[in-house]
């Protein structure tokens, strides 16, 4: 129950919200935040009633199981997704009908966003509670399909959609490396139940790949170095997507499925060292770019890299601090930066200006909303008396354990992170006033307001959010000292580098004119030659041969066959040369009860010879299913009247389909094709080569099947043994729907394929219009109408 | 198309998908199964195009439901073959079992193998009539006589 009920309204939420857009855009936002706080809720019950698990068998003779699980760091990042949520979704219900005002857009498209945040947070839930490969892998990608709609939720932007595309394809690529993770686990030890492996997990160069290609998969998603391109681009969506997804949510499943799986990661070194590298580039990367950023939200995307930068490093120093802390530190970060992403968002929306150079002074005109982002900003930036103190706290003491270069390391990027958070939010209050601002509606600020109050009562009181990071902690690594973050006031190493990361803080403000030529030089560098320019080519690239591929296939319909045809008789030539041919051709007798059979095989190669000759359709056509009719004839002299049935009805249906399908060819394209020029005479004997060649092998490999009958009981007798057992007499039907209904499964789910392609090529085509045209196609339409019914009259 | 040719075409539609629903049922029996009996239907209501024209026939049967019936066939099929998956059987596991009684109606034997067929009917009738209707539509519209 304490598994279920979170997941339960977490999943739920979702089509609930739908439910209740029938009835309007308000009451879908009213139920989307209700849903969110009562699986808020859900989750903190559950940690308050000890946790638990649930064990499902949902297919069991597949060995698929549904296996969940309350633990410590479902627990934190549960109430992250659902909490965070709570938050955004309040701000987004006022926030979302300003922006689609703005858009010119019907409100009830809000609908559809509340209910893919829902969406969202229910995959969230589901993931982070998951104890099974295969789950969490359904959960990871109904993330990502999620953040796809999200980020490209303002649909006519050519801008979203390509960053939405982006954001798909990056993480939907990584998310296939993380696959082949999951399953080179459950290869190596049998079973798909995460507690299973992790008991059996030894270390090894298979598990390392296991563990590194999983890890692969986590670290693009948190947006860390190479692969963090993905992230600024996303900045195209509205900004509560940004405030959720990019600070709590999305790209905390990254450092989420590290922490699941870390006992896995633990047992590499290497693969630790790796990760260090990696979350120190993206520490130094994201903050270097952020303090270059001009437009807000793209300061804070940068942020959001580096910040995810620093939990990657205390994971990977592998200590007790490391872990604990790193759990505290996504805890402080996802509350400081959903809150100064909305600040972003409320900023903007009152001034109209999104970008540093066109703003400042503004805490004359909004005041609560400087205070309060100011305390998230402080906590983002680790100053005391805020939650954000504890985690650079914790940071230390993990860099300390390792050996000074690391905390050398880890107060430059401390020092980075504070100078660009002011940079951020002194560029917006502070300094001469630039930009006019109107009064912001409440809701546009209480959440902002409600998030500041708990960095700030996070930073007075440690306890509870020091007890989720431990409780998280303790997943992960379970020989966990016990990490207390407190304030000391004395001369402890911890407190000497937060001091000298104060003062490193302020030279880097202070010394701003000085290195900002080149820290822009680097950011410039970047994007000429960074990995989004990789990116960007190898899409091209991919692109580029599909096209050429596809002028390859489509360029000439012969030749098109030929390619199909010529290696099928290669390799059947290289089959008969390789097999003994004794005894394999046998030419059997004739007698007068073959009669038939000779007659219309006979008749069928005379068909199929005379389909070589017409250059008209039509007579094409009518020649080729005349070697239909004439071969199923022959199965019914055989003997197999549901055979023959079927070819015929095959036949019959096929010639109405040519026959259709060539009544939407141009008149003069058939008559060309009728008696135009004759193909180029080399062409000609290709295709005659090609022709006899293949047959000529198809004939080798008929007659040397049809030369040995199967010695042993073969799979027809069986069949026909059991027909009575499967409740039926007509043995064909049987194989169809029972012995080989799988088959027959994959080849009904072809056709249904086929007939949506069919739609789509054929059918009534909606092309997207303009607004303006589509009122005047339905101002026709209401005259076409009238004049209809005065007809009538 | 002349008079006699309408008059027979109304009058084999009946009779064409007695014919087809004969064909299924009777397919655990006799020659014949979902797929025959899908396309000797949808003779019947291909026949109905011939003679009266695409237009006439859009009006009279219900052709845009065509990919619906197709895909609740499908779905039929797919519940008919992971529903046992769900209970712990293997996937397509018939009931009732091999040597379990039958219930009869009439000479009709009740099974779940005639309820997978009846998918796999209703699949290809609507994949066989709704793609001929959709490149009659086209070829309409190809004419320039517009849509319905």
């Amino acid at each position: 129950m304490t598994v279920l009920l979170p997941l339960l309204l977490a999943l739920g939420a979702a089509p609930v919200v739908l439910v209740a857009g029938v009835l309007g855009a308000r009451p879908a936002a009213w139920a989307s935040i209700v849903m969110a706080a009562l699986a808020c809720g859900a989750t903190l019950w559950g940690r308050w009633a000890g946790g638990g698990a649930l064990d499902v068998a949902w297919a069991p003779s597949w060995g698929l199981r549904l296996t969940f699980a309350l633990d410590g760091l479902a627990v934190l990042y549960a109430l992250l997704a659902t909490g965070i949520g709570v938050a955004v979704l309040l701000y987004s219900a006022r926030y979302l009908p300003l922006h689609l005002e703005h858009q010119g857009r019907p409100a009830r498209d809000a609908i559809r966003f509340y209910a893919l945040i829902v969406l969202f947070m229910g995959a969230m839930v589901g993931l982070v509670m998951a104890q099974d490969l295969l789950l969490i892998f359904v959960f990871w990608d109904l993330t990502a399909i999620a953040s796809y709609y999200l980020i490209g939720y303002d649909r006519h932007k050519a801008e979203s959609r390509a960053a939405a595309l982006m954001a798909l394809l990056v993480t939907g690529i990584s998310a296939v490396l993380l696959l082949i993770g999951l399953l080179l686990l459950q290869a190596l030890y049998g079973t798909f139940a995460l507690p299973a492996i992790v008991e059996r997990a030894t270390p090894g160069p298979a598990q390392t790949l296991a563990a590194g290609l999983i890890a692969a998969g986590a670290l693009v998603k948190s947006a860390q170095v190479p692969a963090h391109f993905w992230l600024p681009r996303a900045m195209a969506a509205p900004t509560p997507v940004s405030a959720y997804l990019h600070s709590a949510a999305m790209v905390a499943a990254g450092v989420f499925l590290l922490g699941r799986i870390y006992p896995l990661l633990r047992l590499s070194p290497f693969l630790l060292d790796l990760l260090l590298v990696v979350g120190l580039l993206s520490m130094i990367f994201g903050s270097v770019l952020a303090l270059t950023r001009d437009v807000l939200k793209q300061i804070l995307a940068y942020s959001t890299i580096a910040q995810y930068g620093y939990v990657v490093v205390m994971l990977s120093l592998g200590t007790s601090a490391g872990v604990v802390g790193a759990a505290f530190y996504v805890i402080a970060h996802a509350l400081a930066k959903s809150a100064l992403f909305l600040t972003a968002g409320t900023v903007t929306e009152v001034t109209g200006e999104d970008r540093l150079s066109r703003l400042g002074g503004q805490w004359r005109g909004l005041p609560v909303l400087a205070a309060a982002s100011g305390v998230a900003a402080a906590g983002l930036g680790a100053l005391p008396l805020t939650i954000g103190f504890f985690k650079d706290e914790l940071f230390f003491k993990a860099a300390l354990e390792r050996g000074w270069p690391f905390a050398a390391l880890a107060t430059l990027g401390a020092a980075l992170t504070l100078a660009y958070v002011w940079h951020f939010w002194s560029g917006i209050f502070l300094g001469p006033l630039r930009g006019e601002a109107g009064r912001p509606p409440l809701p546009l600020v209480a959440p902002i307001v409600a998030l500041g109050l708990l960095v700030a009562v996070g930073g007075v009181a440690v306890a509870p959010a020091a007890d989720l990071a431990e409780a998280a902690g303790r997943v992960a690594f379970a020989d966990l000292q016990p990490v207390e973050p407190a304030y000391h006031l004395d001369a402890r190493p911890e407190n000497l580098l937060a001091l000298a990361t104060y003062a490193l803080a302020a030279t880097i403000i202070a010394a701003r004119p000085r290195w900002f030529r080149l820290a822009a030089a680097t950011a410039r560098l970047g994007e000429r030659v960074g990995p989004e320019r990789w990116y960007a080519a190898g899409l091209v690239r991919l692109n580029r041969s599909s096209r050429a591929l596809l002028a390859l296939e489509v360029r000439d319909l012969r030749s098109r066959i030929a390619t199909v045809l010529v290696p099928t008789a290669v390799l059947v030539a290289i089959g008969l040369w390789a097999t003994p041919t004794e005894g394999a051709f046998r030419v059997g007798r004739i007698t007068v009860t073959d009669l038939p059979t000779v007659l219309g095989l006979l008749l069928a190669a005379v068909g199929a010879l005379v389909a070589t000759v017409p250059r008209r359709p039509l007579t094409l056509i009518l020649a080729l299913s005349s070697v239909g009719y004439s071969l199923a004839a022959v199965f019914a002299f055989l003997g197999a009247p549901d055979v023959a049935l079927v070819a015929v009805l095959i036949e019959t249906i096929l010639t109405l389909l040519f026959l259709g399908v060539l009544a939407l060819f141009p008149a003069e394209l058939l008559k060309d094709q009728a008696v135009g020029p004759a193909p180029r005479p080399s062409l000609r004997w290709r295709n005659v080569g090609v022709g006899l060649g293949a047959g000529a092998f198809a004939f080798a490999v008929g007659w040397a099947t049809l030369s040995q009958p199967a010695a042993q009981e073969s799979v027809a007798v069986q069949h026909i043994r059991l027909t009575p057992a499967a409740h039926a007499k007509d043995v064909v039907t049987a194989i169809l729907a029972d012995f080989r209904g799988l088959d027959t499964m994959g080849e009904i789910t072809v056709i249904a394929i086929a007939l949506l392609g069919i739609a789509a090529l054929l059918g009534r085509r909606e092309r997207p219009m303009a607004s303006d045209e589509r009122r005047a196609t339905s101002d026709e339409r209401a005259s076409g109408e009238e004049k209809r019914r005065r007809e009538g009259r | 198309m002349t008079v006699l040719t309408r008059v027979i075409a109304r009058l084999l539609l009946p009779s064409t998908l007695i014919t087809a629903i004969a064909v299924l049922v009777k397919g655990y029996g006799d020659v014949g199964d979902g797929f025959s009996a899908a396309v000797i239907a949808a003779f019947g209501v291909l026949l109905q195009y011939v003679a009266f024209g695409h237009r006439a026939a859009a009006r009279a049967l219900p052709l845009r439901a065509m990919p619906a019936v197709s895909f609740a066939g499908l779905l039929l099929a797919l519940l008919v073959t992971f529903g046992p998956v769900l209970r712990g059987q293997a996937p397509l596991a018939h009931s009732p079992a091999p040597g379990a009684d039958v219930i009869y109606l009439g000479t009709l034997e009740l099974h779940t193998a005639l309820v997978f067929d009846l998918g796999v009917f209703l699949l290809v009738f609507g994949f066989a009539v709704g793609a001929i209707d959709l490149i009659a539509g086209a070829t309409d519209r190809e004419r320039g006589q517009g849509p319905l």
